[in-house]
């Protein structure tokens, strides 16, 4: 057993010079700015202060949190039925499935998100198309259309393979159950079958919240940079401003705020999934 | 973000050595043979054999990397990032020799220098050249639709075109802050390069009035093939792209603003850390070759710094005749050099994220 304990010191030296000690320097620089002379860092809160007492900021921050909800939403609406139907599919069907599903995640995601330039384009394929109907040209891009599609298709995969897997692990014989007790399918559903995929859902909604609130280079893209997001600042303070003290506060407001409302969904998943159980 | 693309398909051709080989008869150059040099270069800004006909004369290898700012380059100079060559901009170069991260030039070991133009030669940020050899150079101007805006129009309004509500959603600005300034200040008439309060305010106001009123879209790379497939109407853009615009779209007409502009220049400079001077040096040199000049200007659109290819492009049998983009004006009293100026900077990249998301 001793040899197999072993066998997690590369991933404890990995996450440790990978994730902590990154981490540790983003708090460092949160807390800290160029000192005198003689001591060469002081500490102090002012890139807090700064980020608080700035609306712009707030303004950023509601609008993040705005858009990876909305995109967490459409995921989950376009998400859970295509699970829920491949899930009930033949097995072989259900590969073909999951296969088309992570099919566009082979190629890289910078690329797929170019690519939808050149089809939301004023000339692009979609105007043509509509064309075709003498309707347009419509301005899709550099809209908050563009930014909220982008993410939804960029993201969606995450959350149909979640449910999907809390679905095709479900032990048809609930189902069967449900019925011989005379529910119809739309109660077997709600009392049986939803409440049994909630921690794929909570799960997916994981997997499609936290990339979708710190995004930054999807709004920069379809969104034509009206749609700055924090992602946006943080990328900003780094890369341009140089100010990596005010950048690293930021992100470390983002990672206490996303870490809050992990927690908070946790809670919900525990309800529901126990009431599952009961039946 | 072209220059993001760029830069994943760079790995893959690095990976496979291809890169495109249009080089049947180069003289080759002893010396140097396995060496490496690292090239830290903008994206989509070198001609499609300059870097494969470098590596077959000297034997070497050449790895590319790219940045789409001179302050992502800076970041990752400053964190330690060797590498042998760079292609930052005037006010950066400033910067770096002011913090000490460049090494002199031996002049000596790049007698092409003798090919600058004139429109290069004693810039103000590095007179003798003791760091620096220019590259690339140009001024910023409005692209547009000449369908739709008309000529005498735009060169009667310069930059206010840009404030005009008849063009409502059909305007891109330049995502960067630097840029976007500079066309509030040249608006208003001021210096671009002005630390007066007053004056910063009133640039912020009137970007922040166009952010407002005109739901202008924020790009960088993307304005190229956007205004070749003429998305939108107006947009500020570098004349190199420009004249990359105007030569696929000939209905894309160029302007630069009565109002005056930013001259600028890219120039080669080899950093302190750097590992293979030697090999830079030669670099350079060959850069500034006809047929590497050539090459460049040609597949890119920017200004060359070689005066023969500057001349070759612009005449009646070069690529870029007739461009009104190509040739950068020079000698215009309100065109200016862009100057470091670490206040301004701070002050100007907290108010460009206030005028984007208000």
């Amino acid at each position: 057993m001793k040899s197999f304990k072993s066998m997690a010191y590369p991933y404890i030296i990995w996450s440790i010079f990978l994730i902590v000690l990154p981490m540790l320097l983003i708090v460092i620089y949160a807390f800290t700015k160029e000192g005198n002379s003689v001591i060469n860092i002081q500490f102090t809160l002012e890139n807090f202060a700064r980020f608080f007492s700035d609306k712009v900021f707030f303004n950023v921050l509601k609008r993040s949190f705005f858009i990876a909800v909305a995109t967490t939403i459409i995921c989950i609406l376009l998400g859970y039925p295509l699970a829920y139907v491949t899930a009930r599919m033949k097995p072989k069907s259900q590969i073909v499935m999951v296969f088309m599903v992570t099919i566009p995640t082979w190629i890289n995601m910078l690329v797929r998100t170019y690519a939808w330039r050149g089809i939301l384009d004023k000339s692009g394929i979609l105007n043509s198309l509509l064309g075709l109907f003498g309707i347009g040209p419509v301005q899709f891009l550099e809209t908050g259309f563009a930014v909220i599609l982008g993410m939804v298709y960029n993201f969606l995969p995450f959350m149909v393979l979640q449910i999907y897997n809390s679905l095709s692990k479900m032990d048809y014989s609930y189902i069967e159950a449900a019925s011989d007790l005379g529910a119809d399918r739309l109660h077997t559903f709600l009392r049986v079958t939803l409440p049994l995929s909630i921690p794929g859902v909570i799960s997916g909604i994981t997997l499609v919240f936290l990339p979708a609130v710190s995004s930054f280079f999807i709004p920069k893209l379809l969104g034509g940079g009206q749609y700055v997001l924090i992602g946006n600042v943080i990328e900003n303070q780094f890369l341009t401003s140089g100010d990596w003290g005010f950048g690293s506060a930021i992100s470390l407001i983002m990672a206490i705020i996303i870490i809050i409302s992990m927690h908070i969904t946790k809670k919900l998943d525990k309800d529901p999934s126990s009431e599952g159980g009961k039946l | 973000m072209k220059k993001l693309i760029a830069l994943l398909l760079s790995g893959a051709l690095i990976l496979t050595g291809c890169g495109g080989s249009g080089s049947e008869s180069v003289e080759k150059v002893e010396g140097f043979e396995g060496q490496t040099l690292k090239f830290y270069n903008w994206g989509e800004y070198i001609g499609e054999d300059v870097i494969s006909n470098f590596e077959d004369m000297y034997g070497v290898t050449v790895v590319s990397e790219y940045f789409d700012s001179n302050e992502m380059m800076y970041t990752k100079l400053s964190a330690g990032d060797v590498y042998d060559v760079l292609v930052p901009s005037d006010y950066m170069i400033e910067r770096l020799i002011k913090e000490d991260m460049l090494q002199p030039l031996d002049l000596s070991k790049i007698p092409n220098i003798a090919n600058l133009t004139e429109g290069v030669r004693n810039l103000d940020y590095d007179p003798g050249n003791t760091y620096s050899v220019p590259y690339f150079w140009g001024t910023v101007g409005l692209v547009y639709n000449k369908k739709n805006v008309p000529t005498e129009e735009i060169e009667a309004e310069g930059y206010s075109i840009l404030k005009n509500t008849k063009y409502k959603g059909s305007i891109y600005l330049y995502d960067s802050e630097r840029d976007s300034f500079m066309t509030a200040f040249k608006a208003l008439g001021y210096s671009m390069n002005t630390d007066n309060e007053d004056e910063i305010n009133e640039a912020y106001k009137w970007l922040s009035e166009i952010n407002e009123t005109m739901e202008p879209a924020y790009v960088t790379d993307e304005v190229i093939d956007s205004m070749i497939n003429a998305n939108k109407d107006i947009a500020v853009v570098y004349s190199g792209d420009a004249a990359f615009i105007l030569s696929e779209n000939p209905d894309i007409g160029f302007c630069e603003p009565k109002e005056g502009s930013n001259l600028w220049s890219d120039a080669m400079v080899i950093p302190k850390n750097a590992e293979n001077p030697e090999l830079a040096h030669e670099f350079i040199n060959y850069i500034l070759s006809y047929e590497a000049s050539l090459d460049n200007s040609q597949t890119v659109g920017y200004a060359s710094s070689n005066d023969e290819v500057l001349k070759y492009l612009s005449s009646e049998d070069g690529l870029y005749y007739q461009n009104e983009a190509y040739l950068p004006r020079t000698g215009y009293d309100k065109d200016e050099i862009f100057h470091d100026n670490e206040v301004l900077r701070k002050k100007l990249s907290e108010l460009w994220i206030k005028v984007k998301s208000e």
